[in-house]
């Protein structure tokens, strides 16, 4: 804006809009609106297509892939089970996440239950303490474990078995690391289930795990929910620990993203199949969320619970 | 059905003593109340009962069982709570055949007994509702179902309610009154409404910081109050009460005095307490028909709150000789047609067989009513 020229047109439009904008804010309110969700799908969708142009384009045209698909090589999709076995990463991967969830909703449950709904002394510099985890960065817990997976510790003369390439190697580093906030999330809601209905089932006949189990896991479900779906998409998605924990062959427990990196080889890099491995990588988890996609809402906004 | 009894029992949190030294033997069959205002222990008392809180000292006996340690489930209690604690996810038959499910009884038995229950507290054919397609009333007797189904030996009831409105808590009195009468099962009610507590039970523990201040049927508590806390709890609106001392003549205070003769060995510091119905404008029918009247004494109509079925007076009472010095409230309940106006100065007559009389430091009663002769209660606490 000129101050030599302020009733130029351009000036007075501008200032109109500016007026407007500060006196009747709705209407900004909603471009931005807009802006920021076409932003933000933008940026999680289009990786999607992109993958599925390059998972189309037959490997010759790869050096030279636009935005647009430049021909339909459907066949990669089917490629992708031929070249490597990876149907048998993806069950792994199922496994081993399934595994994961299992233990930690198990743990959490309990350790949520004393944390949520015990008087103790020390309960909040403890629950402060579990919560410090998972400040540490994954990798400092690797060369310890690692040392400790391949038999390279002793204690009293015995020396630890060697598990790599087996489940008892993941697992462990798993669980502990999605462990704390599993317990955090569990924690907030077992506190709130209202104190009356723990002592009316446990003067009905339940143990105080009794009334765990009957009466505030399952008023706690979309907590619950949430903590189980987020365990399993993390571990599903799992590379660090599983890429150095395994050989990368189906045989010794190597998941999905190891064999997505076995079309990389010396000599050939197959983006093709990359994209399309990854494509159906992302299946399983999608059916998960959507199936689970209420409770896990309800979960991660209100949690609240009228008794 | 048993008997219950609580053997000294002590509750500590710290250096807070919630329930100190308490001791109650309770007849089988019996429906006893524990009342008293809020924090006092009496919800602590019932949790002790229950299992849900360890006793720190002292034993609770269910029949010939030692509980004490049991966890609640082994206990043979039920309970009722003040938040009702219905389990928002089952429906109405599931909440009520919880525990029985809990205890492996077969199919057939499980729904005869929560038939039966649900026909008792008449909600027959609600079985499919969720709870919160109920009323607050209907949750409350579905919790009552669900205490009833398992012939518990002892009833728990922990102010069951409080949170319904005015109505519905008069009815459910009568309810529970008529449930105590078919199931002949003892019963342990908490409430600080004392109201609730004279109507319903068969004694009452008045309890204040921990301790029993009275255990009598509700008539002995509002006639023969062993003690100030007691007297000022039970009856509302509540008694009259004033401090003095004990001269040879009888009970002087600035503003009240009442005369009787004593022994000597009475107390010099007394309280003088009585009821607002036991109080009399001088001149009216009823203060005429008193055998025993005490001296008038001078009053000024305050307040004025007509009840319908009485009225209630609040009178200011004041030492003619020290113009300056403090009056002091009295309350009398008079018939509602009686013609009183607000700053009207009247006399009062105290019914003298209705006058009790305690010590002002202990509290202790020293006499209920002042035409037999004044010797020191031999039953002080």
């Amino acid at each position: 804006m000129s101050t030599s020229t302020p009733d130029t047109e351009d000036s007075g439009r501008i200032e109109r809009w500016v007026t407007r904008a500060i006196y009747r804010p709705e209407r900004l309110y909603r471009v931005l609106f807009y802006v920021a969700v076409f932003g933000f799908l933008f940026g999680t969708l289009f990786p999607f297509y992109w993958l599925f142009v390059i998972a189309v384009t037959p490997r010759e045209l790869l050096g030279t892939v636009g935005l647009t698909p430049q021909a339909f090589h459907w066949q990669s999709f089917v490629e992708v089970f031929e070249v490597v076995p990876f149907h048998m990463y993806v069950a792994n991967s199922i496994m081993l996440a399934f595994g994961t969830t299992a233990i930690v909703l198990v743990v959490a449950s309990l350790a949520g239950y004393v944390f949520g709904r015990l008087e103790f002394p020390g309960r909040r510099p403890l629950l402060l303490v579990v919560l410090a985890i998972s400040y540490f960065p994954p990798a400092a817990f690797f060369v310890p474990l690692y040392r400790l997976f391949a038999g390279n510790i002793s204690l009293f003369g015995i020396s630890s078995p060697n598990v790599l390439n087996t489940p008892a190697a993941l697992l462990p580093p798993f669980t502990a690391l999605f462990m704390p906030l599993a317990i955090f999330i569990l924690t907030t809601f077992y506190a709130q289930i209202p104190d009356g209905l723990e002592d009316a089932a446990r003067i009905e006949g339940t143990t105080r795990l009794g009334a765990l189990v009957r009466v505030i896991i399952p008023l706690s479900a979309p907590g619950v929910a949430t903590v189980a779906v987020l365990t399993f998409i993390y571990v599903y998605n799992e590379f660090f620990f599983s890429f150095l924990m395994t050989t990368g062959e189906y045989t010794d427990w190597s998941p999905l993203v190891y064999g997505i990196r076995n079309y990389q080889t010396q000599y050939t890099q197959l983006y093709n199949l990359m994209g399309a491995a990854s494509l159906i990588g992302v299946l399983p988890v999608a059916i998960l969320v959507a199936f689970a996609q209420e409770k896990i809402v309800s979960g991660l906004t209100a949690g609240a619970l009228k008794e | 059905m048993a008997r219950l009894t609580l053997d000294h029992v002590t509750k500590r949190y710290g250096d807070v003593v919630a329930v100190d030294d308490l001791s109650l033997d309770i007849t089988d069959g019996e429906f006893i109340t524990l009342v008293g205002p809020s924090g006092c222990g009496k919800s602590t008392t019932i949790e002790i009962v229950a299992g849900l809180t360890d006793a720190t000292e002292g034993s609770v006996h269910i029949g010939d069982r030692n509980v004490t340690t049991l966890p609640p489930k082994d206990r043979g209690v039920a309970m009722v709570f003040q938040n009702i604690a219905l389990f928002p996810h089952m429906s109405v038959f599931k909440n009520v055949s919880f525990g029985l499910r809990l205890r492996d009884y077969e199919t057939a038995e499980i729904e005869r007994r929560v038939d039966r229950a649900m026909e008792i507290v008449q909600l027959g054919g609600m079985g499919d509702r969720k709870p919160e397609e109920l009323s607050g009333g209907q949750r409350q007797r579905v919790a009552i179902a669900r205490a009833i189904v398992r012939n518990p030996d002892v009833f728990l009831m922990d102010e069951p309610l409080a949170n319904l409105d005015a109505t519905l808590r008069t009815h459910m009195r009568t309810e529970l009154q008529r449930l105590h009468k078919q199931l002949d099962t003892t019963v342990m009610y908490v409430t600080h409404d004392q109201a609730e507590a004279m109507t319903m039970s068969d004694r009452i523990a008045v309890i204040n910081d921990g301790t029993i201040q009275q255990f009598a049927p509700p008539l002995t508590c509002y006639n023969e109050p062993r003690n100030l806390f007691v007297a000022g709890f039970i009856g509302s609106p509540g008694m009259n009460l004033f401090d003095g001392t004990a001269t040879a003549d009888g009970f002087n205070s600035a503003a009240v005095s009442v005369s009787f003769d004593h022994s000597s060995d009475i107390p010099h510091k007394i309280t003088l307490g009585v009821r607002p119905e036991d109080a009399y404008l001088a001149g009216s029918n009823r203060a005429e028909r008193l055998s025993a009247p005490s001296t008038a004494i001078n009053a000024v109509v305050d307040v004025i709150e007509p009840m319908g079925d009485e009225m209630l007076v609040y009178l200011l009472c004041s030492d003619e000789a020290a113009a300056d010095a403090e009056s002091v409230q009295l309350l009398v309940s008079v018939p509602p047609e009686t013609d009183v106006e607000v700053d009207e100065s009247v006399q009062v007559v105290f019914d003298r067989s209705r006058v009790h009389l305690f010590e002002t430091a202990s509290g202790a009663a020293i006499t209920h009513g002042l035409d037999t002769e004044i010797t020191p209660d031999t039953d002080r606490p």
